[in-house]
């Protein structure tokens, strides 16, 4: 397990840098949008499906697709990849990226150590009590940032 | 002996301050955002492999859920005000923003 760990990491560090050292940001965006898949397939293996669906949906579906439009929005860099070397090299990483992790999902067991309970598992044990206030307060803020949104964009047209 | 959780540990601090640098020394409000997404996954990542081995994987799981939820909206709301910053002062780059203003 630990190989395909470092091939992820390796891959997440490689496209992370891409899109920081980037001149144009729209690859800097496809170079995020890939990054995100590739952290989304790590907790996907790791065995938090939940989490690396909702890591995918969020950031590499809905905040990519943000992103893009406030690009073409700003018209801050032309959306055009403009080399097929480059377009082939990203379809090939995505193959990848999907075969490794089906290869991890579906050749059986994976086992990680269980360690006997730890000092902190009361408050822990707590915490996960009140699980639906957590999700409630999630959904709380995720509504306000959405409200303040909408807010902001809308300013100009009233004016 | 390395384990998955110090090849997690060393990227999560790999890519928090590789946001962190990148936050500091872009000159463009968008890769300002994308250098913070940055940052938030290194903290997604380092809250997972502190979980990982141990029977309290699932709260991490739900730290990294809350963590994902607030990255998310807080880039949201910071993206709209980049769309109302552009139509204020036409550029992205914050020295020219601050020129501006005065």
């Amino acid at each position: 397990m630990t190989e395909v760990a470092l091939f992820l990491c390796a891959a997440l560090l490689v496209t992370v840098i891409a899109a920081i050292f980037s001149k144009s940001i729209s690859v800097t965006v496809i170079m995020l949008f890939y990054a995100s898949l590739v952290l989304g397939v790590i907790f996907t293996i790791y065995q938090a499906v939940v989490v690396g669906l909702l890591h995918i949906t969020m950031f590499a579906g809905a905040m990519s697709v943000m992103l893009m439009t406030v690009v073409l929005m700003t018209g801050e860099s032309k959306l055009d990849i403009g080399n097929r070397k480059l377009a082939a090299l990203l379809a090939a990483i995505t193959i990848l990226i999907v075969a490794a992790s089906s290869y991890s999902l579906f050749s059986g067991t994976s086992s990680l150590p269980q360690s006997p309970s730890q000092p902190t598992e009361g408050i822990l044990a707590f915490v996960w009590m009140f699980r639906p206030w957590d999700l409630l307060i999630l959904i709380i803020i995720f509504a306000a940032a959405m409200i303040g949104v909408v807010n902001l964009l809308s300013k100009e047209e009233r004016a | 002996m390395i384990t998955d959780q110090t090849v997690f540990a060393t990227t999560a601090t790999v890519l928090f301050f590789l946001g962190l640098f990148s936050m500091f020394y872009s000159r463009n409000l968008l890769k300002t955002i994308i250098s913070f997404q940055i940052v938030v996954f290194g903290a997604n990542l380092a809250l997972f492999s502190s979980g990982l081995g141990h029977a309290s994987n699932l709260m991490a799981n739900t730290l990294v859920l809350f963590s994902i939820v607030v990255g998310a909206s807080v880039e949201a709301v910071a993206l709209a005000l980049i769309v109302l910053v552009h139509r204020a002062y036409g550029t992205l780059d914050p020295w020219k923003i601050r020129r501006l203003r005065h």
